[in-house]
């Protein structure tokens, strides 16, 4: 399940290029995902509906407390509880997910964009410019990519929309890293020195062979990452560097839960929605690396 | 994702007969002065990087505390502070200075206590540091345990146990945190949260914080060991009758953990940045408290020290592991160098 096939590591491919163990192998597994992928898809979708239309997955209102109500552990009424003073937890998570979900995607854009064109640009060009591009990278890897979100969050002000680009900015050398490393690669191949011998420009070479070529590991590489930026928003969220209290991020919400150890469930219930959109992020990763 | 190609070459069998004709001076002297001068670099940029990100604060602490109208004053006296800690010169010009005090040793003083902030972060780093080994230890342990499981247990246990890393990895570290101090301080009482700094509560804090970081090194302990019993020595032992644990430990646990060096190298950033969350919830005084006041606070000499350090840190270690790396591993060899030695598979990435 978790293993890493290290014995397909399959060159670049021309483009309609025949692979016939790849149709066989890659089509078959594609067709029918294993159950577990499936499932973290149904995650994903979920919460990317809890994002977009709240109001159709919970009637109550995420702000409006009934003091009457405080602290009811999870029940057919309050499916995740309520909280001290009395606010439906589910309908925080749910109202809170946008932001959450939001963020990561942000950040996630961020990591594509300027990573990959920095590791674009270093893989292709080459020469003193790869090298200058490789030590920013190398820059960006050595600071401790938690402490650099902090500090960027702390430049641009506590937001949530900060603590994205900051966990963006954060992510950047991965990306660039792997890019560069991918154009490398496919720069090397026979048919990309054919096309350039057929007197394909280098932007042609570029659009037509690299960068498709390279689309399948960022886009691994990026979907994975949307998992770990939500851990990183939730954990700055959790420190008090995202938007202040009436938002109900899921860090957010894990760092006032915390404040009632009586009331675990305001702690759990947030961690769980977190824990299995994390999961099912690094499954269909997972997936999409084995079904390269 | 396709494999990450390491830079290095794994000696051919032949590779012996042609070595050296063309190259007189030591491989390993050129590569190892490479590794060094990259580091330096690489240190310096980070500096410069960090203060480049703090200096586009909009607005500077220095001035916004002269500016409050409780301290009281006068512009004259603004102007002498703001040129005496040098914030009237262009950003380059700061920069330069404060490199170059830097590069003496001088980290600055930080902007609320007045005190060197080498002195500040001095007092607390033990805190810190016996933290982050304690959880690179445990980190290590359980890896190496989760690896050991997924081999030598029957299949029905070990399948699942395949999951953990994954599962670890998916688990905001501040939870697991919360978790252990529910279970462990509020319900059996093992140790006080009062007693932050106590053996108890510092293994606990370790295991909190080495849970995430054990993850990665088991994904890639995991991955290495199912290559090295794909290969044919490993069959050729098995059919000669060796048991599973006996291969384990006699054959497939060397190679497979030379690699991991470099991996346990690469979450040293990931212990330094999660012992910021982990300290504020165990509630201890370290490095990741100073931060946080710091950044509250805006106490830039401070983050931008912390940052430093942070850096010097990871290069120092990924320095040391790369250069004694190809002195433990013979399978590495550095003509075909010209970066790093990486010869790890996938995982490492992420």
């Amino acid at each position: 399940m978790t293993t890493i096939t290290t014995e397909a590591t399959e060159g670049p491919q021309a483009p309609g290029g025949w692979k016939p163990s790849a149709l066989r192998r890659g089509r078959g597994s594609r067709r029918v995902p294993p159950l577990g992928v499936v499932a973290s898809f149904a995650m994903l979708l979920l919460v990317v509906g809890w994002s977009l239309a709240p109001g159709l997955f919970t009637g109550q209102d995420p702000a409006r407390g009934v003091p009457a109500d405080a602290f009811q552990g999870p029940s057919v009424a309050h499916w995740f509880g309520t909280d001290h003073l009395g606010r439906d937890e589910f309908a925080r998570v749910v109202h809170g997910s946008a932001s959450s979900v939001t963020s990561a995607l942000v950040a996630v854009a961020i990591g594509v964009l300027v990573g990959g064109l920095i590791g674009l640009v270093a893989g292709f060009i080459g020469s003193w410019v790869d090298v200058a591009l490789s030590r920013v990278v190398d820059v960006l890897l050595a600071i401790p990519s938690f402490l650099l979100a902090v500090v960027v969050v702390s430049a641009l002000g506590f937001e949530t929309i900060n603590a994205a680009i900051a966990t963006g900015v954060s992510a950047v050398a991965v990306f660039a890293r792997v890019m560069r490393s991918e154009v490398l690669r496919t720069r090397r191949a026979v048919f990309v020195e054919a096309s350039l011998l057929l007197g394909g420009s280098r932007m042609h070479v570029l659009l037509r062979h690299v960068l498709p070529n390279a689309s399948r590991s960022v886009l691994n590489l990026a979907v994975l990452q949307f998992g770990l930026s939500i851990l990183v928003i939730a954990g700055l969220a959790f420190l008090g560097y995202g938007d202040p209290p009436p938002a109900s991020d899921w860090g957010l919400l894990v760092s006032s839960g915390k404040d009632y150890p009586l009331a675990p469930w305001l702690v759990y219930t947030p961690a769980l929605v977190t824990i299995a959109t994390v999961l099912s992020a690094n499954r269909i990763s997972r997936w999409l690396r084995k079904t390269d | 994702m396709a494999q990450t190609r390491s830079s290095t070459t794994v000696r051919k069998p032949d590779a012996r007969l042609t070595r050296g004709a063309r190259r007189t001076s030591s491989p390993y002297l050129v590569y190892a002065l490479q590794r060094v001068a990259q580091a330096v670099a690489v240190v310096l940029l980070a500096y410069c990087f960090t203060f480049l990100v703090i200096s586009v604060l909009p607005g500077d602490p220095v001035t916004n505390t002269l500016r409050n109208p409780e301290n009281n004053f006068t512009e004259e006296e603004i102007a002498r502070i703001v040129a005496y800690y040098g914030l009237d010169q262009p950003v380059h010009v700061q920069l330069w200075e404060s490199l170059s005090r830097f590069l003496t040793g001088d980290l600055g003083v930080s902007l609320r206590s007045n005190l060197p902030v080498s002195r500040l972060i001095g007092e607390i780093i033990g805190s810190t540091l016996v933290l982050a080994v304690s959880a690179l230890v445990v980190a290590v342990v359980l890896a190496f345990g989760i690896a050991y499981g997924t081999r030598n247990l029957p299949a029905p246990l070990a399948r699942p146990l395949r999951a953990f890393p994954s599962l670890f990895l998916s688990v905001p570290n501040f939870v697991i945190g919360l978790l252990l101090i529910n279970i462990f301080a509020f319900q059996l009482g093992l140790f006080q949260v009062i007693d932050s700094e106590g053996p108890a509560a510092t293994f606990f804090a370790a295991v909190a914080l080495g849970i995430p970081v054990s993850a990665q090194i088991a994904e890639v302990l995991i991955a290495n060991l199912d290559h090295e019993a794909r290969q044919e020595y490993a069959g050729f032992a098995t059919s000669r009758g060796l048991s599973r644990s006996r291969l384990f430990w006699r054959h497939l646990l060397k190679p497979s953990s030379l690699p991991v060096v470099t991996v346990v190298a690469l979450t040293v950033g990931e212990l330094l940045g999660g012992a910021l969350i982990t300290e504020t919830i165990f509630g201890r005084t370290g490095v990741g408290s100073l931060v946080q006041r710091s950044v509250t606070t805006q106490d830039l000499p401070v983050l931008q020290a912390v940052v430093v350090l942070a850096a010097i840190t990871f290069v120092v270690v990924n320095l040391v592991v790369d250069l004694v790396y190809p002195l433990l591993d013979p399978r590495v060899d550095l003509r075909g160098a010209t970066k790093r030695v990486r010869p790890v598979t996938e995982g490492a990435s992420a």
